[in-house]
C-alpha cells in the first residue's frame, strides 16, 4: 500500500472548488485599479484548470509557462509604466497569483496558492481600509480557509459545505484571541521605508490656485477630513480651516514664494480662550494640514509655519489623527511687518488696467486700510455680484473682466479679485485656501468637512491688528458661510450635480440623512478606533485601563491574555468532562440499564454472561430477548473481524418491546 | 556510532513510556503536538504580513494577520480534539509464511466524537525494506472503523511489528499531533515452505531394517489408488470433476502413503541447516494436508503423533513456526 507523500498526492475536489471561489473573492476588489487584461488573465486560467481538472485539457509545458510569465511581466510594465513601486508590485502579485492556478497540480502548490491568497487579501487594505472592505474581505479568507480545510480531507468525497462551515467556525473561534492580540499586541513605528501607493486619485487643495479650480473641487462629496471637539462646536463662520496661503501672483495663478514660508514660529499673540480638538485627515498625498488660526499641535513631526499653517514633515499617505490647539481670535504678526508682510505686496508688472484703476480711486477717497477693505467689500456686496458654481470661463485680464463685466464667480474669483485690488491699492493681502464650515454629526458630536466645502478667503495686513480675515464670499452669498454651499447654489440647481446618487444631495428627506449620518458616524468609529489605532492610542488606551503603559506590560497582557483565551476555548472545544464509552459498551449500559429498571441488579463482580443468565430467570417473559442480547454482545466482543453495533441495537429494541408488553399485560 | 546507541536509548526511553496495551485509549499524556513543514511555512507568511502592517502601519493589515495566527492556535486546540479520547484495538492476524506480508487490523472507535483524517501506520523503521504501509481514514462518531495495517514478515516465529504511529493534521495541516501506541501486535509466522524431496522415514513399529534404501516422498511419485466415494471433510481439490461431470457421483481421487504406513515428518531425518530443514517441513505439512493423509511431525523435544485435518496441520504450523524460539 505504497503511497505518495501527503504533500505530492492531487488536490480534492472541495479543496479545488474553494481554491477557484477564493481566488475570484481575493481578486474582486482588486478589479477596479488593475489593467483589464488582468481579467481576461483571470477567467482564462480559471477555464483552463477547470478543463484540467475534467481531464480535458493538459497542464502547460514548461515553455507555455515560461512565455505566459514573461507574457504578463511585459503587461505589466507596459501598463504600469514600470515594474517599481507599490502599485506594479501589487499587480504583479495578483498575475503571479493567477498564473499560479494554472500550474496547481499537488497539494504543497496548492499551498503555496493559498499563502499568496493570503497576501494580497493583506495588499487591498492599503489601498483601501473602508469598513465594507474590511468586511468583504473575511469572504475570501473564509474561501482559502475552506480550501485549506478541504487540502487535508484526503480522497473522501467531501461536501463542500462541511469544509466551509469548518473554516467558519474556525475563524469565529479565532476573534477573541485575535482582539486580545490587537489590542495589545505592541505596535511599533514602521522599520523600513517601503513603496507607498501612488497618488493616483485622490482630490483636494491643491498647492496653487487659478479661477475655476476651487469650483471644480467642489463638485466633489469627498471627505477632507473630521474633526471633533473637546468642548462645544464654535460658531459655523469661525469655522476657517486654514491649509495654504498664496503670496504670488503671476496674472492668472496664485502660488506661494518658493521657501517663502520656511523661517518659523512668526510673531502672534494669544487673545481668549484655546480651542482644544482633534481631527482625523483622509489621505491627501499632500504635507499640509487643516486647522483654524492660530493653531498649535504637541505632535514633534507636525511643525507651524510663518505663515501660521501646520505642516507635517511627511505627506499624509494613510490617513492621519492629529490633535490641535487653536486660539480663533489671536493677532497674527501684529507688530513689525515681516518678510512676510513685504512679500503680500507682489504684482504683475502689467495687466488689469481697471482693476489697478479702482484700487487708485479707492485710494484717493480712503486713506485708512481697513476702510478701504471694507469698501472693496461693500462693492461686492451692493452690485449684482453672483455666486455660482458656474463660472464662465475668462479669457486674457480675467480679474477685470470678472470685476467689472461678468460679476460671476465663486469663492476663488473673489478671493483673487480683492487681494488683487488691495495690493494694487498698497494694502499687504494674500489668498488663504482650506475649508470653510462643515456638517455637525449632533450623535457623535464631530465635524465632517468635505471636498465642497473648500474656500478660499483674503487676509491683509494692518499694523497693530496683523493679518485681518476678509471673506469677499460672505458679501455675496452670506448662506455659504452661515449654511453651506447646498444652501447657497441652491438656486441653480448645481450642488453636486455630477453626481445624482450621493446621499449628500438628499440632506432633505429625513430618514435618508438620518441613514447617512449613522453611516458616517460608524465611519469616524472605525476611523478612530480601529484604523488609527497604532502606538499612539494603544498608549493612551492603556494608560485607561491599566494607569500606565509601556511595552513589557503589554507583552504580559499579550502572553496572559492570549493564554486565558485560549485555555477557555480549550475547555470549550476539547469538553474534557465529556468522556464517552465504546459503542459496545454503551450497548452494554444502556442493557443494565433497562433491567435495573425491572429489578434485576447487576452484582459487583458479575459477569456479562451470569448476568443475563440470572436476569432470563427473574423475567421468564423477556428471557429469549434477554439471552439475544446476551449473545449478540459475547460475539461482538469475541468478533475479530470487524465489529458492528448494529446487532446489539436490535437486540436492545427487542428486549425493550418485550419488557414493555410485560409491563402493560 | 553515535547514532545506534542513541536510537536504542530512545527506544527504551519510548518502550519505558509506551506500554503494551490493547485497547488503546489516546489521553494527554501521550499525544505529542507539534506544527507540520507547512505550518513553518505559514508562520513566515505570518512574520511577512506583520511586516507589511508594521511598515504600512496598517490596522486592517495587522487584524487579518492576528485573525490568521489566532486561527492557527485554535487550529492546535482542534488538531488536539481530533485524537483526543479515540480509542485503538487490535483484532487477531492471522499467521502467514515467512517472507510473505502480515496484516493487522486495527479498529479505531471514534468514542462519541467523529474523527477526521486519522493516520494509522508503523513507528518509522528504517531497517525495514518493503514500504511501511500508512492508512487515512475517518471515523464516524459511533462507529467503529477498521483500518488495515501490512508489514512483511521476514523471519520465522512470533512476529511484532511494534508501535503504531497515530497521526492527524486536521483541520487545517498546519499543525500535527500524534501518539506511539502498542496494541501488543503479534502474528505467528510459519517458515516460508519450500518445495524438495523428502527422506521418508517408514514408522514401522520396529528397528530399521538396515540396508535398506529409505524410501523417498516426493510429488509425482506417491501412489494413485484410485477412487472413493466423497466423504464430508474431503479437499475439494480431489473431487474427481470429470467422474462428476460423466454423473458418476462425487469420487475423490486417493493417494496412498508408500508401503500404507503412516509418514513420519522428521526434522532430524533431514540434513543441512535448521530453518531450510523447517521449511522443507513446512512444505510437507501442506503438502500432505492437502492430500487428506495422515501424517506425524517429529522435532527435537517435540513430538505430534499423526493425525490429520486442518487442526492437526495448523498445529504443525505452529510448532514449525516456534521452533527454537522463545515464544
Amino acid at each position: 500500500m505504497s503511497k505518495k507523500p501527503a504533500m505530492e498526492q492531487a488536490i480534492p475536489r472541495a479543496s479545488l472548488t474553494w481554491l477557484l471561489v477564493a481566488q475570484f473573492l481575493v481578486i474582486l476588489p482588486h478589479l477596479g485599479h488593475l489593467p483589464l487584461w488582468i481579467s481576461a488573465l483571470w477567467i482564462a486560467c480559471a477555464y483552463w484548470r477547470i478543463q484540467v481538472y475534467r481531464m480535458r485539457a493538459r497542464f502547460p509545458s514548461a515553455l507555455v509557462k515560461a512565455a505566459l510569465m514573461v507574457g504578463t511581466i511585459a503587461g505589466v510594465y507596459l501598463s504600469r509604466g514600470g515594474l517599481v513601486g507599490l502599485d506594479a508590485a501589487v499587480v504583479l502579485l495578483v498575475a503571479a497569483f493567477i498564473l499560479k492556478l494554472v500550474e496547481v497540480r499537488t497539494r504543497r502548490d496548492a499551498l503555496v496558492l493559498i499563502y499568496l491568497g493570503f497576501f494580497t487579501v493583506l495588499t487591498r487594505y492599503l489601498f483601501d481600509s473602508e469598513i465594507l472592505t474590511a468586511a468583504f474581505s473575511l469572504l475570501p479568507v473564509a474561501g482559502l480557509l475552506s480550501a485549506l480545510v478541504g487540502l487535508q480531507h484526503s480522497g473522501v468525497v467531501v461536501r463542500p459545505w462541511s469544509t466551509l462551515k469548518l473554516a467558519m467556525t474556525l475563524m469565529l473561534q479565532a476573534v477573541p484571541l485575535m482582539l486580545v492580540l490587537f489590542l495589545f499586541f505592541p505596535r511599533l513605528g514602521p522599520l523600513w521605508s517601503l513603496p507607498q501607493p501612488s497618488e493616483r486619485g485622490v482630490t483636494g487643495l491643491s498647492d496653487s490656485m487659478a479661477p475655476g479650480e476651487i469650483a471644480e473641487l467642489s463638485r466633489s462629496g469627498g471627505l477632507a477630513f473630521r474633526a471633533s471637539f473637546d468642548d462645544p462646536v464654535p460658531a459655523r463662520n469661525q469655522l476657517y480651516w486654514r491649509a495654504l496661503t498664496f503670496d504670488r501672483f503671476d496674472g492668472r495663478r496664485w502660488t506661494q514664494t518658493p521657501q517663502g514660508f520656511a523661517a518659523a514660529s512668526p510673531d502672534w499673540q494669544a487673545v481668549g480662550d484655546p480651542v482644544r480638538y482633534s481631527v482625523i485627515m483622509e489621505r491627501s498625498a499632500k504635507p499640509w494640514l487643516f486647522a483654524l488660526d492660530v493653531a498649535q499641535s504637541d505632535d514633534d513631526a507636525i511643525r507651524r509655519k510663518s505663515d501660521f499653517r501646520l505642516e507635517r514633515t511627511r505627506p499624509v499617505e494613510r490617513t492621519f489623527f492629529y490633535r490641535a490647539t487653536s486660539w480663533i481670535d489671536a493677532r497674527l504678526e501684529p507688530e513689525s511687518p515681516s518678510a512676510a508682510v513685504r512679500r503680500a505686496l507682489q504684482l504683475p508688472a502689467t495687466g488689469e488696467p481697471r482693476a489697478r484703476g479702482w484700487a487708485q480711486e479707492l485710494r484717493r477717497q480712503y486713506s485708512d486700510d481697513r476702510a478701504l477693505a471694507e469698501a472693496v467689500l461693500r462693492q461686492f456686496r451692493e452690485q449684482p455680484y453672483v455666486y455660482t458654481l458656474r463660472p464662465p470661463t475668462l479669457e486674457g485680464d480675467a480679474i477685470d473682466a470678472f470685476l467689472f463685466d461678468t460679476r460671476r464667480g465663486f469663492c476663488e474669483h473673489y478671493a483673487g479679485a480683492m487681494t488683487f485690488v488691495l495690493r494694487a491699492a498698497n494694502i499687504p493681502a494674500r489668498v488663504v485656501t482650506g475649508y470653510q464650515g462643515g456638517e455637525l454629526n449632533t450623535a457623535g458630536n464631530y465635524l465632517q468637512v468635505r471636498q465642497f466645502d473648500a474656500h478660499a478667503w483674503v487676509e491683509y495686513w494692518i499694523e497693530g491688528a496683523g493679518w485681518v480675515r476678509a471673506d469677499p464670499t460672505f458679501q455675496v452669498a452670506p448662506d455659504r458661510i452661515e449654511r453651506g454651499l447646498e444652501e447657497a447654489v441652491s438656486g441653480e440647481q448645481s450642488f453636486l450635480e455630477g453626481d445624482p446618487f450621493s446621499p449628500l444631495r438628499y440632506r432633505h428627506l429625513g430618514w435618508i440623512n438620518t441613514l447617512r449620518l449613522q453611516w458616517d458616524e460608524l465611519n469616524y468609529g472605525w476611523q478612530r478606533w480601529v484604523l488609527d489605532y497604532q502606538a499612539e492610542q494603544q498608549g493612551s488606551f492603556l494608560q485607561r485601563i491599566m494607569g500606565h503603559s509601556d511595552k513589557t506590560t503589554l507583552i504580559g497582557i499579550v502572553l496572559l491574555g492570549g493564554l486565558v483565551v485560549l485555555g477557555a476555548l480549550a475547555i470549550w472545544i476539547i469538553k474534557p468532562w465529556r468522556r464517552r464509552l465504546a459503542p459496545l459498551d454503551r450497548a452494554f449500559s444502556q442493557f443494565e440499564r433497562l433491567l435495573q429498571k425491572e429489578g434485576v441488579q447487576r452484582l459487583p463482580a458479575e459477569g456479562p454472561r451470569t448476568y443475563a443468565a440470572r436476569a432470563a430467570q427473574a423475567l421468564p417473559a423477556a428471557a429469549n430477548e434477554i439471552r439475544g442480547f446476551s449473545r449478540a454482545y459475547e460475539q461482538q466482543c469475541y468478533e475479530t473481524d470487524d465489529a458492528h453495533t448494529q446487532p446489539l441495537s436490535d437486540a436492545l429494541r427487542a428486549l425493550r418491546r418485550s419488557l414493555g408488553k410485560g409491563a402493560t399485560r | 556510532m553515535a547514532t545506534p546507541g542513541r536510537s536504542s536509548r530512545w527506544d527504551r526511553w519510548l518502550a519505558s513510556r509506551i506500554r503494551p496495551e490493547n485497547p488503546t485509549r489516546l489521553t494527554q499524556q501521550r499525544i505529542y503536538i507539534l506544527p507540520t513543514l507547512e505550518g513553518v511555512a505559514f508562520g513566515c507568511v505570518l512574520v511577512v504580513m506583520l511586516l507589511a502592517a508594521i511598515n504600512y502601519q496598517n490596522s486592517l493589515a495587522y487584524g487579518l494577520t492576528f485573525l490568521l495566527a489566532a486561527v492557527l492556535f485554535i487550529s492546535v486546540l482542534h488538531t488536539y480534539r481530533n485524537m483526543v479520547g479515540l480509542v485503538l484495538s487490535a483484532a487477531n492476524s492471522p499467521p502467514v509464511f515467512a517472507g510473505d506480508v502480515a496484516s493487522f487490523r486495527i479498529h479505531l472507535d471514534g468514542a462519541g466524537r467523529a474523527r477526521r483524517a486519522i493516520v494509522t501506520g508503523w513507528q518509522a523503521a528504517p531497517t525495514q525494506t518493503a514500504p511501511a504501509s500508512s492508512h487515512t481514514v475517518d471515523v464516524e462518531h459511533d462507529a467503529l472503523v477498521p483500518a488495515d495495517l501490512s508489514r512483511e514478515a521476514l523471519t520465522r516465529g512470533r512476529f511484532r511489528p511494534g508501535r503504531l504511529r497515530v497521526e492527524s493534521r486536521f483541520p487545517l495541516g498546519l499543525i500535527k499531533a500524534w501518539s506511539w501506541v502498542d496494541l501488543d501486535l503479534a502474528t505467528l509466522v510459519y517458515p516460508r515452505p519450500v518445495e524438495g524431496d523428502l527422506p521418508l522415514d517408514v514408522h514401522t513399529g520396529s528397528e530399521k531394517e538396515a540396508g535398506a534404501q529409505s524410501p523417498v516422498l516426493s510429488m509425482g511419485v506417491d501412489d494413485f489408488q484410485g477412487l472413493r466415494r466423497y466423504q464430508p471433510g474431503d479437499s475439494k481439490r480431489r473431487l474427481h470433476w470429470k467422474a462428476y461431470s460423466r454423473g458418476q457421483g462425487l469420487l475423490v481421487k486417493d493417494f496412498a502413503a508408500a508401503g500404507g504406513q503412516d509418514v513420519i515428518l522428521d526434522f532430524d531425518a533431514l540434513a543441512g541447516a535448521i530453518e531450510p530443514r523447517l521449511s522443507l517441513l513446512c512444505y510437507w505439512v501442506l503438502e500432505l494436508s492437502g492430500r487428506q493423509q495422515t501424517f506425524a511431525l517429529r522435532l527435537p523435544g517435540e513430538y505430534i503423533a499423526a493425525d490429520v485435518g486442518d487442526a492437526h496441520r495448523d498445529r504443525c504450523l505452529r510448532v514449525l513456526a516456534l521452533h527454537g524460539v522463545q515464544a
